[in-house]
């Protein structure tokens, strides 16, 4: 222990401490939220491991599904928080100074969540491992994510520790490294969307640049709720600047994204273009889009925050749960509304309609493992601010 | 070495599905309707009963297009999907990850999950059966009933499949992405 401690700093804590919380309402819902989470998860990968996908829904014209638009909450969380926790030690904001350790951890905890999803997304993960090293597809989206996410994970982890060492000389080298190879990876991310020319839908140039925006809004509404939790609304006058500073910014980002997106449905109607027009007028008429995307992943928060005037730090904190669910939408309704437009259009079969749109509604398993990795972002997320001093950091 | 392709006559096409059930048979695709390599595509005739236009029903044979510039080679991130010497695009099963990433970028659904190797597979003009063992004709060909399909050699000026390209007319689907088909549609 005293040699790990020798590497980074950590509080004293035995396995008590670590098991033992103040006891409030909150607190106790967390915990329970959390072992019913990661009980979820636990039953969804036995299910997995007994019948294999068919566990899953996906079908051959559905093949991505829950799993994959989870694996994509959780790597945009941690690029968001990466963004946010470079804004003070990379780029020198001193009002988000004392936000960097806080956000790298949780950069670090979401990202492997994620991992966790995708472990049992992929047939094979661990061939996956082997073959991305021996035969490495270059020319693949997916090939650059996934080798970027991992270098990235690493030079996270590394600035983390600088971090808690206070050395912040190298906590800035690597973080903005860190910070280079994570926007790559996340924009290639996007391009797993971007490059599907068959997908006119999602063929293009917004996917990529999408990704980084919502990222960061992504980034900002976790902040708000990591600290909403931390000081539970008590904030101290540090943090209550940084908040304020990161609500101007994610007013702006909100205008931004909505901007968009306008322009993206707009010139996806435009001309009636077959494949692309049609599958533009479903998505407007679907309730994740409306509801889910439009209405709590930004309207809600925009007014909330412009009708304020960046005031009422405890409301954004509301506002950002909410955010929070309309980016889920954003990643579930990314992924279905990629596949939504069959490719082959005629019947197979007799006494069959042409196939119109396709249907998926994701399965028990794929609930249980996709939301189940949440808790296990709570739970090393609890272990991880239980462990390490993350207060403080604008020395 | 060769550079393998098929010319559908497509309007000969009388859906009697002969073609699918001759596939699974010689491949060994697993059964389900979601299991196959080759699929006999139809239209309802439009118009409402009795009149029919009977014209505008049409049964459109495809499969996996062999594509010359294949978005699914292209996207596998372990190279677990090549062309082989034939130009047939293939999938290694030892290297597949099963990421489905090529099931999403084939723009002619021309992939699916093998559950007893959990990984993607698709036609593969008959290159483990037929071809492994000398023949030249793929299954598909050998039992339509109405000579829908040639399969050939595309580099071999004396094939007849470069014949039939030579003398008639043809189209592919979805030219317009740049994948380059290997099955030309004879008009
Ligand atoms: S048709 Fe689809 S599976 Fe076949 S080579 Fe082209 S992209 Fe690949
Ligand atoms: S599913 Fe297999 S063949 Fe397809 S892209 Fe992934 S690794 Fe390659």
């Amino acid at each position: 222990m005293n040699f790990i401690k020798k590497i980074i700093p950590m509080k004293d804590f035995t396995l008590k401490s670590l098991m033992t919380f103040e006891k409030t309402p909150l607190n106790i819902l967390m915990f329970i939220l959390t072992i019913g989470l990661l009980g979820a998860f636990g039953w969804g990968v036995i299910e997995y491991l007994i019948h294999s996908h068919h566990a899953y829904n996906v079908t051959r014209e559905h093949p991505w599904g829950l799993l994959i638009a989870m694996y994509i909450f959780f790597v945009v969380s941690s690029t968001g928080l990466c963004i946010v926790g470079s804004l003070g030690d990379v780029f020198g904001f001193k009002d988000y100074m004392a936000m960097s350790k806080r956000a790298i951890l949780g950069s670090i905890v979401t990202i492997l969540a994620g991992f966790a999803v995708i472990a049992f997304e992929i047939g094979h993960p661990v061939r996956m491992l082997i073959y991305n090293v021996l035969s490495p597809g270059l020319t693949s989206a997916i090939w650059w994510m996934g080798t970027l996410y991992g270098i990235y994970l690493t030079f996270m982890i590394i600035e983390f520790i600088f971090l808690m060492r206070n050395d912040m000389k190298n906590a800035r080298i690597f973080g903005l490294t860190g910070l280079l190879v994570g926007l790559a990876a996340h924009s290639n991310l996007g391009g797993v969307f971007g490059f599907l020319n068959a997908r006119t839908i999602s063929n293009g140039v917004f996917y990529p640049t999408y990704f980084i925006l919502t990222a960061f809004i992504t980034g900002i509404y976790l902040t708000y709720l990591m600290y909403g939790f931390r000081y539970k609304m008590n904030f101290p006058e540090e943090i209550k600047k940084g908040l304020i500073g990161l609500a101007k910014i994610q007013t702006l980002l909100l205008a931004i994204l909505m901007f968009f997106e306008t322009w993206k449905m707009m010139t996806g109607i435009y001309g009636g273009m077959p494949g692309r027009a049609d599958v533009v007028e479903h998505i407007l008429h679907s309730g994740g889009f409306v509801y889910g995307e439009v209405l709590c992943g930004m309207l809600i928060p925009f007014v909330v925050m412009l009708t304020t005037k960046w005031k009422s730090i405890n409301l954004y904190v509301y506002a950002s749960f909410i955010g929070m669910i309309g980016i889920f939408f954003m990643r579930y309704d990314l992924v279905h509304d990629t596949q939504v437009k069959p490719l082959q259009m005629m019947k197979l079969t007799e006494y069959q309609l042409p196939p119109k749109w396709i249907e998926y509604f994701p399965s028990a398993a794929e609930f249980a493992i996709g939301f189940g990795a949440i808790g296990i972002f709570f739970m090393l997320y609890y272990f991880g601010q239980k462990m390490f001093d993350l207060d403080g950091g604008d020395h | 070495m060769a550079r393998y392709g098929m010319a559908l006559d497509y309007k000969n096409c009388i859906n009697c599905k002969a073609c699918e059930v001759a596939c699974k048979e010689e491949n060994g695709v697993e059964l389900g309707a979601e299991k196959h390599r080759i699929w006999v595509g139809g239209n309802n005739p439009e118009g409402a009963w009795p009149l029919l236009d009977m014209a505008s029903a049409s049964f459109l044979p495809s499969q996996c297009q062999q594509c010359d510039d294949a978005p699914c080679q292209e996207v596998c991130p372990t190279h677990a999907t090549y062309y082989d010497e034939n130009g047939v695009v293939r999938v290694d099963a030892d290297k597949c990850i099963l990421c489905s990433y090529c099931m999403n970028a084939c723009p002619y659904d021309a992939r699916y999950v093998d559950e007893r190797t959990m990984t993607v597979d698709k036609c593969t003009f008959c290159s483990d059966t037929r071809l492994a063992r000398g023949e030249t004709t793929t299954a598909c060909q050998n039992t339509c009933p109405t000579k829908v399909r040639t399969f050939g050699d595309l580099d071999d000026p004396e094939s007849e499949i470069s014949e039939l390209l030579r003398t008639r007319d043809h189209f592919s689907l979805k030219a317009h992405l740049g994948t380059k088909p290997k099955l030309f549609y004879l008009t």
